[in-house]
């Protein structure tokens, strides 16, 4: 006899008296399980229902892929800053899913006779259920440690969890022992149990101590404890829907419908149709945004990376969703009970502090983080909108910078600085004098009107007129992009500027538009073209060194110094502009590029964001001074940027930890022109 | 020593038994949560299933030292 029809010898023992009434409860319990399934993912559903419309359709292709790539690979979890949980997760989710396909295979083997043992394949699945088990056991184990160990901050532990440690950890150990259990009572002599069946193997050593008449009885209990595993799936099932593993269901669903449109643009308001300024009921929000609360798996990453959280902020991302998610099923505990809008408690104020609701910087590195594609800042621009415009409640500084984006086009109140005063002396060109430039050089408030960063628009003229780029600027007629209003939440202030500039740039024909304003570069790219403002537009890293892949400029050797390049928020991670700094950086001769702690799409916020280049802040809390402390850790003797708002956030950052004498900031531009100089 | 064994046997089997009953009872619980029984009757829920259960591992515990094999 083969060693593949000695294991299935030994299989075969009892097997009809076994294994036939475990089909029948399995068949039994099928009806159940699909109905106690259908049932808990109905409720999410039914939650789902009660949000706003959203178009989340097409591109289904791209969606189905990428879900399967991003669940299978876990590509979103293992990360170099995540090595741990990623190596746990997929120890779980790999030994998990070989485990359910190696027992799949091995019952389907038996029941329908297409694999009938002892082919191949009924070997390999034993083998393969075996492993499944262990690695799921190690991942079991590590997740264990570190929820209960290493304890990282981020983690919060409801009783539930360690229950489902359990379940999952009984779950395995039973199906290892019932295997233990077949092998000691097996009258057959086989060789080949350590190589399909190590684990039970191994168990089965323990049984033989028994008499050979308790053989009936381990029978009972081999019996007893494989009748328990269809229950114990369907109570799984159930917790699929319920507990922490639902994440299992409705992650990939969430991933699926991510949002597919340019990170950078929000979701305008249409004010034609609509009644909701915002959101200030659970409902207002769209029933992606509903899932998205079901979705998180509650695993801290974007409370970690929040920059707002990391200076002593009230703001948590995470906090921010299970706080919304509660808040929802508090208002929709059971399928047919609604609590009225007034027993409710108010959605902003009570379940989300006005204060968190502000902290946020909009510098996206929760949803950069988040494994399953949670939508953090558009809940809290959606709130922010409510507050703004249904309300009126906002911080004084928010409420003085809308006042003088309305009335003057611009943020900064108190200034004296106009259009034209940064190139007053320069001869720069206007639309009026230039009327057919082959680039528009759109300037930016932070630029023009703030006194530090007009160095960064006279560079950019210097690097412009070096390679003898044709260009001209808007000049007096230059306005805010409307980026500060709408992050702030005033949308209707935001809409009627980026029409106004629309109206502006398409009288004189511009088709192509240069800044050095991240934040105006995304606002231009990604959220004119909702409003029928369709221009190429080129922020100036990108700009700069095409103009240097081209020749056109001559450059001179910098002074020596260190320089660490920081990754401006809207740049990196919400236009994966990455490279392009950097390769400018690589072209300067002299100067030694160094890579700060946290970049690229890890990069660390400077704090300027979503309104805060205006807003007044605790010393103790400021974003830019954690980020500046960074960078002394770094010793580098510039940080170089490019983006206005986190060269004025590093400006203060630096005053105040009073490293004005080792450490100075500047815009590649600067950079650039300085080597200009050079030549 | 046998009846050490024995014994050591019988509650490692109680455990198992034990912890697959609060499993299985747990998720009866939030079924019932999810069916409607609100709050309100959440408590009356919670020491019915906390009968079974009880009712359960005595028959475990009863079954076993009757019936477990000698070592």
């Amino acid at each position: 006899m083969s060693s593949g029809e000695i294991f299935w010898a030994g299989q075969l023992i009892y097997i009809r008296e076994i294994f036939l009434p475990v089909i029948i409860g399995v068949l039994v319990f099928v009806p159940l399980l699909v109905a106690a399934f259908v049932f808990g993912f109905g409720r999410h559903y039914r939650l789902w229902k009660l949000g706003q419309p959203d178009d989340r359709s097409g591109h289904w292709w791209q969606r189905l892929v990428t879900t399967l790539a991003v669940a299978i690979t876990n590509i979103r979890i293992i990360r170099g800053k995540e090595l741990y949980p990623g190596i746990m997760h997929a120890l779980i989710f790999g030994g998990a899913a070989i485990l359910v396909l190696g027992k799949i295979t091995r019952l389907f083997s038996y029941v329908t006779g297409i694999t009938n043992p002892p082919q191949t394949v009924y070997l390999y699945a034993s083998w393969a259920a075996e492993a499944g088990g262990v690695l799921l056991l190690i991942g079991g184990i590590l997740a264990v440690i570190r929820r209960y160990v290493i304890r990282p901050a981020r983690l919060d532990n409801m009783p539930e969890d360690s229950l489902l440690y359990v379940w999952i950890f009984l779950i395995v150990l039973t199906g290892f022992m019932v295997k233990g259990y077949r092998i000691a009572a097996s009258d057959t002599t086989v060789t080949d149990w350590t190589l399909w069946s190590p684990v039970g193997y191994g168990l089965s050593h323990i049984f033989p101590s028994f008499l050979v008449e308790a053989k009936n009885e381990i029978l009972v209990w081999h019996r007893a404890i494989i009748h328990t595993v269809p229950a114990f799936i369907l109570l799984g099932y159930i917790w699929v829907n319920r507990s922490r593993l639902q994440h299992i269901l409705l992650s990939p669903v969430n991933i699926f419908f991510r949002s597919l449109r340019p990170k950078g643009a929000l979701t305008p308001v249409d004010f034609e149709t609509t009644e909701l300024f915002g959101v200030s009921k659970i409902e207002d929000y769209t029933w992606k945004q509903l899932m998205d609360l079901d979705a998180c798996t509650r695993c801290g990453r974007c409370q970690d990376v929040c920059p707002a959280n990391f200076s002593g902020k009230a703001l948590s991302p995470k906090q921010v969703i299970l706080d919304l998610k509660d808040h929802l099923y508090e208002t929709y505990p059971v399928p047919w009970q609604k609590k009225p809008v007034e027993a409710r408690k108010d959605m902003i104020a009570e379940v989300i502090t006005d204060e968190a609701i502000w902290d946020c910087t909009t510098c996206r590195a929760c949803m950069e983080a988040c494994p399953v594609y949670v939508e953090h800042v558009d809940k809290i621009i959606d709130m922010r909108r409510n507050l703004a415009m249904e309300q009126s409640r906002f911080p004084e500084e928010v409420q003085n910078t809308l006042k003088s984006l309305g009335a003057r086009g611009h943020p900064f109140r108190g200034t004296t600085a106009t259009r034209t005063t940064w190139y007053e002396g320069l001869e720069v060109p206007d639309l009026s004098e230039n009327e057919n430039p082959e680039i528009l050089y759109w300037v930016g408030c932070t630029a023009a009107l703030e006194d530090r960063n007009m160095s960064i628009a006279r560079a950019m003229v210097a690097i412009l007129r070096a390679a003898g780029v044709n260009f001209a600027v808007l000049g007096e007629e230059e306005s805010c992009c409307g980026d500060p209003a709408r992050r702030m939440g005033d949308e209707y202030l935001f809409q009627t500027i980026c029409q106004s500039n629309i109206e502006i740039l398409k009288a004189h024909d511009v088709k192509k538009i240069l800044t050095a304003c991240p934040h105006c570069f995304n606002t231009l790219k990604h959220e004119y073209p909702q409003f029928g403002g369709n221009f190429e537009v080129i922020h100036h890293t990108q700009f700069i060194l095409d103009l240097l892949r081209q020749r056109r400029l001559i450059l001179g050797r910098l002074e020596p110094a260190k320089i660490a390049y920081h990754d401006s928020c809207y740049l990196g991670r919400y236009n994966d502009i990455y490279e392009e700094p950097r390769l400018i950086l690589s072209v300067l001769r002299g100067i030694r590029a160094v890579e700060l702690k946290r970049c690229r799409s890890n990069s660390f916020c400077c704090g300027g964001g979503g309104g805060h280049m205006w807003m007044e802040e605790d010393p103790d809390k400021r974003v830019s001074n954690r980020r500046v402390d960074e960078i002394i850790q770094a010793k580098v003797d510039i940080v170089a940027t490019a983006c206005p708002y986190c060269l004025t956030m590093f400006e203060d950052g630096i005053k105040a930890r009073e490293a004005e004498e080792t450490l100075r900031v500047k815009d590649l531009s600067e950079l650039i022109a300085e080597a200009l100089e050079k030549d | 020593m046998d009846i050490l064994f024995r014994t050591i046997a019988i509650v490692i089997e109680v455990l198992i038994l034990a912890a697959i009953s609060y499993a299985v009872l747990h998720g009866v619980r939030l079924t019932a949560s999810d069916l409607g029984i609100g709050p309100r009757y959440g408590k009356a829920v919670v020491l019915a299933l906390l009968a079974v259960g009880f009712i359960v591992l005595i028959f475990f515990i009863a079954h076993l030292t009757t019936f477990y094999p000698a070592v």
